[in-house]
């Protein structure tokens, strides 16, 4: 047993950090919500630019998304402000459902600068409410923690990736959860992956999940050649998709993966350690989004040539394996194990790096990209609006 | 010190882990196996990350890194060349 200092919220979950988010509920609501965070000190807001008409699978994903960022473990209390209050109930509704306070604000009948006083006054309730809550010692296997590659190139296959596949066969060991998710940039491995599931049923879910992802390539009759492996990947040394895929995989250690959620799928945790496959864009802050969504606390990214993305509520942490990256772009890297390209350390001791470096951060040191306000917060939508 | 890394023994590359300058000779380290290694030749420039073939390679051969198929030639490959999007190819994506 290994314990950290996190938050133990009215649920039992565990998060790693303390925020007050003021959540818009559609892109109309931006304005009232950032009102709200100029007003009052130490509360998060997350502008986006959906929430309107949208309709089946995408609106499903679309509450499922914001209900589950304000039910995020590293959230103390959430207020919602949408232009009607019907959608804004709902995603209310979600969060209630872990205990913690959430109030909803409509903006119409009272327009904006009246929404961002009543919405303020609950605010610094809110803020003064969790400016109470104390980290407490807890058992790591609380943690639910994802990962995920970006601006990848050859040293992330060779290093970063490597080092994260350490970390995950310990905090799956430990009982924790961890997922990953990439869809697209499984392409060329997606038999290793398949190969990994625990079971028969979980690998046909994860092949069908894989299928629909090909399927939507194939009917809008496009190449990914060109976009996949990205610009960036390819200045880095990686060639094609199958290239980038087998380096990508590096990150999943060698557990069994024990669990495969599609969008709209809760995480389920299994006994002794979860490995979870979520199917996720590849793009960096839609997936960190979906992960945040889904429960992750905690997000461990490897970059290559120095991709610089962050969260508004969970710390993500920087690794690199590219010295160049660790050296230009060292204002935004948490973790360098270069080292590993000179074959100057072991796997093992850079995977213990990278776990150590993690810890502290579940303990409450800041990222690169939390210091330096990396704030994406980047809803996965599917179709076009009605 | 290695300037060059090699994923698996059925590899037909190496990638290079510093920049490398045509001529030099490029000691390659094995991952699966740290206290074997080859020495090749470079016949290009090799910018940090990319790779290096350890053998010749002919137009239309699948080529492994990983163990594994990652694409296939496009051009003929002589051992020492540089392996870029100039002469392999995606057999997925780009048909």
């Amino acid at each position: 047993m290994m314990t950290i200092k996190g938050y133990l919220r009215e649920n039992g979950a565990v998060g790693v950090r303390n925020h007050v988010l003021v959540l818009p509920l559609d892109d109309l609501s931006n304005a009232a919500a950032i009102g709200v965070s100029k007003l009052v000190n130490g509360v998060v807001s997350v502008p986006h630019p959906y929430g309107r008409l949208q309709f089946g699978r995408d609106l499903d994903l679309f509450f499922h998304i914001l209900s589950g960022t304000g039910a995020n473990p590293n959230v103390a209390g959430v207020i919602i402000i949408g232009i009607e209050d019907n959608w804004a109930n709902k995603v209310a509704d979600g969060i209630a459902k872990t205990g913690k306070p959430v109030e909803v604000f409509p903006i119409e009948g009272y327009g904006d600068l009246k929404t961002i006083e009543r919405a303020s006054r609950k605010a610094k309730e809110i803020v003064q409410y969790a400016s109470e809550k104390q980290r407490t010692e807890v058992d790591i296997s609380s943690i639910v923690m994802s990962v995920k590659c970006g601006e990848s190139d050859t040293t992330s296959g060779l290093a970063s990736n490597p080092s994260v596949g350490v970390v995950v066969d310990k905090m799956v060991d430990l009982g924790a959860v961890a997922m990953f998710g990439e869809t697209s940039e499984l392409t060329g491995a997606e038999d290793i992956v398949a190969d990994k599931m625990a079971n028969q049923e979980l690998r046909e879910k994860f092949l069908k999940i894989y299928k629909e992802y090909v399927d939507v390539i194939e009917r809008e009759g496009v190449d990914l050649l060109g976009s996949q492996p990205t610009q960036g990947n390819i200045k880095g040394g990686l060639t094609t998709i199958e290239e980038k895929a087998l380096g990508n995989i590096q990150k999943l250690g060698h557990r069994k993966v024990n669990c495969v959620l599609d969008y709209l799928d809760p995480l389920i945790r299994e006994k002794g350690g979860t490995l979870c496959f979520v199917n996720t864009s590849s793009a960096a802050a839609e997936a960190v989004t979906l992960f945040a969504a889904k429960g992750s606390v905690l997000h461990l990214f490897t970059t290559g040539q120095g991709n610089i993305v962050g969260h508004p509520l969970i710390p993500v942490v920087k690794i690199t394996g590219n010295p160049k990256t660790a050296k230009f772009m060292s204002e935004h890297i948490d973790v360098d194990v270069s080292d590993l390209l000179d074959l100057k350390i072991s796997l093992e001791e850079a995977g213990e790096r990278v776990f150590n470096y993690m810890v502290k951060v579940m303990n409450g040191r800041l990222t690169a990209a939390e210091v330096l306000h990396h704030e994406e917060f980047s809803p996965i939508k599917l179709y076009i609006s009605a | 010190m290695p300037r060059g890394l090699i994923h698996s023994e059925k590899d037909d590359v190496c990638v290079a882990t510093t920049d490398i300058k045509k001529g030099e000779e490029v000691l390659c380290a094995y991952l699966e196996n740290n206290s074997a290694h080859v020495i090749v030749k470079s016949m290009d420039d090799i910018p940090l990350g990319h790779k290096i073939a350890l053998r010749d390679i002919k137009q239309g051969e699948k080529l492994l890194k990983y163990g594994r198929p990652i694409g296939m030639a496009t051009a003929n490959i002589s051992k020492g060349q540089h392996v870029h999007v100039h002469n392999l190819k995606s057999m997925r994506w780009g048909k």
